[in-house]
């Protein structure tokens, strides 16, 4: 028989069993809940062979199959009823015993975590460089009896001070937008500018922030993006609603047992 | 043609040709980093002023010179100022962006 | 509860797959992480390295390595 394990993809107050019919998790595998002191943690029996920590650390590199598992893992989570706590990917136990002991251990902190979450749903925002921007190098006319060489110094120099000021302008863009949009959210977060390559983009991104914002409020949150985003003459891209990954924290835990 | 190799989820091409772009890739890009890092020293010194005109010509005139070969190489290998550069992740791109747009011209 | 997809101000929503980086970057930087004995595997996934490797690989293919 293989070893098993136990993949948990998020903590809620209660997970209807009309939510789990028919979901499936990662690996294919079905997906279940265990309780414990008032909270319940969606999870899923998967083999060691595949999700042990040998096996897994090899897995995590294929971009294949993170991708599948990383959207298997998204889907289980968006499925059930928030709030609803994510936990990392690859938060694997050894048997549902010891997810209910984490309900039990953890209790308060999974419950106020809930509480903050409550009402509210995470929205990503990425500004990129507006199309219409070519930053031109200021023509200059060459000193009369200045050599190609310095020339050419001359002509870098100009390149490379446009270039510059161009990206500290971009730089004072994402700040305020970022600063605005953060009025208006519960909680914010940079994230790490994605470059050109990964997401295919023609122009360069500016900004790449996420925000938990009150679900109330989404619609008015979204307008002020684009607004913003007029103004500043950049492409706003919003994202959303997400589950609250980039703000799912456990307060931190008292001297471990 | 070699067969490719079977790696959990990723094929290796070991054909002599695919190795070979990938090496003249990596090959160019260390040089257009290099070439980068060469020509913001020079133009810092420049403009610290400590150079004799002659000397400041001179550097102009190789960094110039090696600017021009690279365009060379690069068409030569059907290489893009994209192809050169590498995403170091979270460390962001090896080479500024905005520099592409020298290049391609 | 909807599925993330990129969002126009003006009230439209485009129903596009969400993008792998996006959720990347969220799974795997996001999310609770546990530490403790009663965890039996890794929740600390580091990054920088399933980023670097995984993603230059599949992304720059320009070192003799082609997706199945």
């Amino acid at each position: 028989m293989t070893e098993c394990g136990v993949w948990a993809y998020a903590v809620s107050a209660e997970i209807g069993p009309d939510r789990l019919a028919g979901l499936t998790g990662v690996a294919g595998q079905p997906v279940r809940s265990v309780t414990g002191d008032g909270l319940a943690a969606a999870v899923s029996t998967v083999s060691m062979a595949e999700f042990g920590e040998q096996p897994l650390r090899r897995r995590l590199e294929d971009l294949a199959w993170l991708g599948a598992t990383a959207r298997a893992h998204h889907q289980v989570i968006e499925a059930l009823a928030p709030p609803v706590v994510p936990l990392r990917l690859a938060t694997i136990y050894r048997d549902d015993s010891n997810v209910a002991a984490l309900l039990t251990q953890r209790q308060a902190d999974f419950a106020a975590a809930l509480a903050e979450l409550t009402g509210r749903s995470e929205w990503g925002v990425k500004l990129f460089v507006g199309q219409s921007v070519a930053p031109a190098t200021p023509a200059e006319p060459d000193l009369p009896g200045a050599g190609p060489g310095l020339s050419y110094l001359r002509r870098r120099q100009r390149q490379l001070a446009a270039r510059d000021q161009a990206r500290q302008a971009g730089a004072a863009t994402a700040q305020q937008v970022h600063a605005a949009l953060g009025r208006l959210a519960a909680a914010s977060q940079l994230r790490p500018l994605q470059s050109a390559e990964l997401t295919g983009e023609v122009t360069a991104m500016l900004l790449n922030a996420t925000y938990l914002v009150d679900d109330a409020a989404s619609a008015r949150f979204a307008e002020a993006a684009a607004t913003l985003g007029r103004q500043h003459g950049v492409r706003v891209e919003i994202t959303g609603p997400w589950p609250p990954y980039s703000f799912a924290v456990l307060a931190p835990r008292e001297a471990a047992s | 043609m070699t067969e490719p190799v079977d790696v959990p989820g990723r094929r290796i091409g070991a054909d002599p040709e695919t190795v070979q772009r990938g090496l003249v890739t990596l090959v160019l890009t260390v040089v257009e980093l290099l070439r980068q890092l060469m020509e913001r020293q020079a133009l810092r010194r420049v403009e610290y002023g400590d150079l004799g005109d002659e000397k400041v010509e001179q550097i102009g005139a190789t960094l110039m010179a090696l600017d021009e070969r690279m365009r060379e190489l690069c068409d030569h290998f059907g290489l893009t100022a994209a192809d050169l550069n590498i995403d170091l992740g979270p460390l962001g791109p090896l080479l500024p962006p905005a520099d592409q747009e020298l290049m391609a011209a | 509860m909807s599925h993330p997809v990129p969002h126009t101000g003006d009230g439209g929503v485009q129903a596009e797959r969400i993008a792998l980086v996006d959720l990347l970057d969220r799974v795997l930087a996001g999310g609770v992480v546990i530490t403790g004995e009663i965890r039996l595997s890794i929740a600390d996934i580091d990054l920088v390295r399933v980023s670097l490797q995984a993603l230059i690989a599949s992304v720059s293919g320009g070192f003799g390595e082609t997706r199945d």
